[in-house]
């Protein structure tokens, strides 16, 4: 009999042991501000014209992009990876809020890099527990091809010129296709000095992002040459690769 | 003592009752997922989503509910009906919302589990996804996924049920989808005339069945491969192109135009109960299959090299008889139990 007691005494103690942890913890907050611009210039969709490398005068009617698997990483390479479920977001242009991510619960501690995905790993997705409730989201926001069950990491559309023609429109959609087509990009990107979290603190991290790298980074892409990138085994790899480089980090204002 | 371990009980409860006042355990048994002894190893990772009564259940009701779409009516049975091995019967093409005709044939649903990418072109690659494509293609179901989870809200039998199936209770499109997953992978189709003889189960083939075996193996076995009758490969098999849909195929996932007019070598399982054939459904016997094979292909950029013969005519030849035998094995694919099986039944 006794010994029933102290089991059953037992079994309470250990029932309620994973609400006590996390106690000794610390946790702050980071907002992340993803920052769109084309040589400096801030966007202004619809009305302000760009000029790529290759003469081409562009404006800008929509440009949306996935940004999913945050990690923080400080100095001695320790990485906090965000809950991966709720690490999947749309910065869309059009929307200032979507702009603004704010990472809750981030262990306190001073991080030096940060590192994140554009578009969704098809190698992690959907096996992640939680990682199709970012499903809604992406529809909203038009990010979902309706006859193929995968997402557009970008949506980059408006109208452009060449060589004094006429207006033109241009669409780049580019996501991972099947198996053949991952254009799924990972980018590290080096604090511009460390950051401390701290209880009751929200830093801010701006995220530069610079669109005109999209036409000429790593690859000159002409919208002469090509207007309209949507599966394209060729051109849409081309567009991720410069992706890849429009990202870099500022100091806040 | 019986007083004792209630007093206990309540300790327990009160203990833990801060954030957890509406939690109540449930009973939720695990079901079997079986591999059938003739089958290979499932593509699907059972571990990552197991199959439970409560999943199951929940699964198969959604797979029934017109709510997913956009007008209420049009369910995933709708287009898959288990009597026909979970086709859209005789249609030659899926009927969506309003009247909306798609561009393909509905295909079977069986062993999903085993299969490694989904629908005719592979626009899918995992089977917890492949809903998204019918719950919002116009042509199908028409709807979105923030009205799909309104309207299981509003539903309290869906809270009940979503609560029963996942731990953390929650109606949302990854439990969703999950849900479904669970039932369509616990569909497994494996007591086939074949299966029986290829388990040593006591049944064997006739004459003609036998001698039918035979020529599958040297004529169509290269491509339906192997106990799943598929290799899951994508290839043209020299349809004449129909301009009305003019369906590039895998092309339109991959870009390629290596892959035109390409589409999966689907399983031949339950094929009797699975007409009309083909992407388009163009074929309403398995004598215009076997008919198409012989003689009615046509030469194309991407057509399969293996449907090409030495002296450069198309075709796998293949006599009247010769077909005949064929289409009597074929009909040792046809598993009446799985068509006749409460479990996957909408009633």
């Amino acid at each position: 009999m006794k010994n029933i007691i102290i089991l059953f005494a037992f079994l309470v103690v250990i029932s309620c042991k994973n609400d006590d942890e996390g106690a000794t913890k610390t946790f702050g907050n980071i907002e992340l501000n993803f920052n769109n611009s084309i040589d400096n210039t801030p966007i202004v969709l619809e009305e302000t014209s760009y000029t790529n490398k290759s003469n081409e005068t562009y404006t800008i009617s929509e440009l949306k992009y996935i940004i999913s698997n945050i990690v923080l990483i400080k100095a001695n390479k320790e990485e906090f990876k965000y809950p991966v479920a709720d690490s999947y977001f749309v910065i869309n242009e059009a929307k200032s809020e979507s702009k603004k991510i704010t990472l809750n619960s981030i262990p306190e501690g001073e991080y030096t890099k940060i590192r994140f995905g554009f578009g969704v790993d098809q190698s992690k997705y959907p096996f992640e527990s939680g990682t199709a409730n970012f499903i809604p989201t992406a529809e909203e926001n038009q990010m979902l091809w309706n006859w193929a069950a995968g997402y557009k990491f970008i949506k980059f559309e408006g109208m452009y010129t060449a060589n004094g023609g006429s207006n033109t429109d241009f669409l780049i959609h580019v996501g991972s296709h099947g198996t053949t087509l991952d254009n799924y990009q990972e980018i590290t990107l080096e604090l511009p000095s460390a950051l401390t979290i701290e209880k009751s603190k929200s830093p801010e991290i701006v995220i530069n992002v610079d669109i005109a790298k999209i036409f000429d980074g790593i690859n000159t892409l002409s919208l002469e040459q090509k207007n309209s990138i949507q599966v394209d085994p060729v051109y849409a790899p081309k567009v991720a690769e410069n992706i890849s480089t429009m990202f870099s980090t500022g100091v806040s204002n | 003592m019986k007083l004792l371990s209630y007093i206990t009980l309540i300790l327990i409860g009160v203990a833990c009752s801060s954030d957890k006042d509406n939690y109540v355990p449930i009973e939720n048994e695990k079901l079997e997922f079986t591999v059938p002894a003739n089958f290979p190893e499932p593509s699907y990772d059972i571990t990552l989503n197991p199959p439970t009564q409560k999943g199951f259940e929940l699964g198969k009701k959604l797979f029934y509910e017109g709510q997913l779409a956009s007008d209420g009516v049009i369910a995933c049975g709708f287009c898959h009906i288990q009597d026909f091995a979970f086709t859209h019967h005789t249609h030659i093409v899926s009927h969506g919302v309003g009247g909306a005709l798609g561009t393909r044939n509905a295909q079977p649903l069986h062993n999903m589990a085993f299969m490694k990418e989904f629908t005719w072109d592979g626009a899918a690659i995992h089977l917890d996804l492949q809903p998204i494509i019918p719950i919002t293609a116009e042509v199908e179901m028409n709807e979105t996924f923030n009205n799909v989870i309104k309207k299981l809200e509003a539903q309290p039998e869906y809270v009940k049920l979503f609560a029963e199936a996942f731990e953390d209770q929650k109606i949302n499109s990854d439990n969703m989808l999950k849900a479904i997953s669970q039932f369509m992978i616990m569909m497994i189709s494996a007591n086939t005339k074949y299966d029986k003889i290829e388990r040593n189960e006591g049944s064997v083939f006739t004459e003609n069945e036998a001698a039918g075996f035979e020529l599958f193996k040297s004529k169509c076995a290269s491509c339906h491969q192997g106990t799943l009758f598929t290799d899951q490969t994508y290839r043209n098999n020299g349809l004449p192109v129909d301009l009305q849909y003019n369906d590039i195929g895998r092309k339109r996932v991959t870009g390629e135009e290596t892959d035109i007019y390409k589409f999966k070598v689907p399983s031949l399982r339950n094929i009797e109960l699975t007409f009309p054939y083909m992407h388009d459904g163009r074929f309403k016997t398995l004598d215009d299959v076997l008919n198409h094979y012989s003689d009615g292909m046509v030469d194309s950029e991407t057509i399969d090299p293996i449907l090409k013969n030495e002296d450069g005519s198309l075709g796998i030849p293949m006599t009247t008889q010769e077909k005949l035998l064929i289409i009597a094995f074929l009909k040792t694919l046809t598993d009446d139990d799985f068509v006749n099986d409460n479990r996957f039944s909408e009633f």
